[in-house]
């Protein structure tokens, strides 16, 4: 029997970076003042290159959805009553100190989850499969995770051709209203879901004739084995975690 | 000759049309045996492979009549499981069939579906992937590969649950002169080696490896000749 095969920055067993991660992620739910949440965000940034994640390439490539965390962050601020106005018109309070804080909490609580959730992009899609399995959740559901990784860059990549292909009829995308360039983007999503779909139902009907449940259970070529460093790591994260909570309830 | 793959009077009408895709298809193929099936766009032959390799009646629905027996059993009467480990299937496009980011971990989800031991799934790896000569891609990625080391690694995922009986539905289609020679050499292989092949594919050219030619045309199967000039004027 085979146990996981050791690779650069992805020598820790799943589940060990499973659990720091769910912990991380809890911690950025659970408070809602920015001191707290900086401080989780470096613990996040110190796990991430701890675990040789590239948390800065995993934010770059959200760079696209930037502009909906600032959105976001410029409703909650506009919305949020309370503390000293610092921009109002007409009587009308728009930016306040408490709205302010209240939208840097949700940038850093952003932050947190993705600089944290890069960290499992150093396993490989097959062993967390393999790791959420050991951890008896049902092979189905772990299956669909790891489809579901697969089919990101599929959707992607139709949505890339479909753009392509509405540009090489001469349409300048860029240069034509918002509006109509919204409507452009509606026309393309049914024929592109429509093709991911297809795309779906031919990987089931392999994933099927390939003996896809054909038992309750199944063996695995590959095992995993939590080691001592893994075991080190589920500690290091709950104790952190637990003093976190603990210094923070009681401030 | 034992017949591993036999159709008799076989029919398929979609959900809800009421004339037939097609009718009256009998087929037989025997150890050792390559059959090919050619016909045009909207043919039905996906359609056929679905209903030879089980996935109809089995996975997706329609009205299926006749009997497909693979290995002496009709595919009503089997699990898409069991029908596994008589019959693959290689489908057309390799991207579809490829799901993991590692060559082994693909070609080991059939055996560890059949709950192998892990030593004869690590031995069933070797075997399959030394078959379509790809033993040291073992450790790639599949998706960086080129189309036709592709579709070797899904044959490769078929072949880790040796079955005697395999259908290529047009699996050739997307890959170059390259490509399809490898393909085509490893067919010649596995005839050899006593597995009964159908092979369906648009181009005949692609189908020199094939023993009996059939052509599936307007909902009816029959002898093709191999006048090329005749298919190309349908």
């Amino acid at each position: 029997m085979q146990t996981h095969v050791t690779e650069v920055g992805s020598d820790f067993d799943p589940r060990a970076k499973l659990v720091a991660v769910m912990c991380l992620s809890s911690l950025a739910v659970v408070f809602q003042r920015p001191l707290p949440l900086a401080l989780i965000l470096i613990l996040a940034v110190l796990s991430a290159r701890y675990f040789r994640s590239d948390a800065v390439q995993a934010a770059r490539r959200l760079r696209a959805f930037l502009w909906i965390f600032a959105a976001m962050a410029f409703v909650q601020s506009l919305f949020t009553a309370g503390g000293a106005p610092l921009l109002s018109v007409c009587g009308i309070s728009l930016l306040s100190t408490l709205g302010l804080e209240r939208a840097g909490s949700i940038v850093l609580r952003f932050l947190v989850i993705i600089v944290s959730a890069s960290i499992m992009a150093t396993s490989s899609p097959r062993e967390i499969v393999q790791g959420l399995y050991q951890w008896r959740v049902p092979y189905e559901l772990a299956f669909m995770v790891a489809v579901a990784v697969r089919f990101l860059p599929l959707l992607r990549d139709e949505a890339h051709d479909a753009l392509t292909a509405i540009q090489l009829r001469g349409l300048k995308l860029e240069s034509i209203p918002l509006r109509q360039r919204l409507q452009i983007y509606s026309y393309l999503l049914m024929p592109m879901i429509a093709s991911v779909l297809g795309k779906a139902r031919e990987l089931a009907v392999a994933v099927e004739m390939r003996g896809f449940r054909a038992y309750d259970r199944r063996t695995s070529h590959r095992t995993l084995r939590m080691r001592a460093r893994d075991w080190g790591v589920v500690s290091a994260a709950v104790l952190v975690s637990v003093g976190v909570l603990g210094v923070f309830m009681h401030m | 000759m034992s017949a591993l793959l036999c159709v008799r009077d076989l029919s398929y009408s979609f959900p809800g049309k009421d004339s037939p895709l097609f009718s009256g298809v009998n087929l037989t193929v025997g150890a050792g045996e390559v059959v090919g099936i050619v016909g045009l766009s909207g043919s039905g032959k996906t359609t056929l492979c679905h209903c030879l390799s089980g996935i109809i009646p089995l996975i997706r629905t329609g009205d299926m009549q006749g009997v497909v027996r693979v290995m002496d059993r009709s595919t009503r009467d089997l699990t898409p499981a069991r029908i596994a480990t008589r019959l693959g299937i290689v489908f057309q496009n390799p991207d579809t069939q490829l799901f993991f980011p590692r060559v082994e971990d693909e070609v080991a989800f059939g055996p560890e579906n059949l709950c192998l031991a892990p030593e004869e799934i690590d031995r069933r790896i070797t075997a399959a992937l030394k078959t379509v000569g790809m033993e040291g891609f073992r450790h790639r990625n599949p998706h960086r590969l080129s189309g036709g080391e592709k579709q070797m690694i899904a044959l490769a995922s078929v072949l880790s649950l040796d079955p005697r009986v395999l259908i290529f539905d047009e699996a050739l289609s997307q890959l170059d002169a390259a490509g399809r020679k490898r393909i085509l050499d490893l067919i010649g292989d596995l005839k050899r080696d006593g597995r009964a092949i159908v092979m369906v594919e648009h181009n005949p050219d692609n189908l020199v490896v094939a023993g009996q030619m059939m052509l599936l045309h307007e909902g009816t199967m029959s002898k093709f000749d191999g006048q090329w000039q005749r298919f190309a004027a349908l």
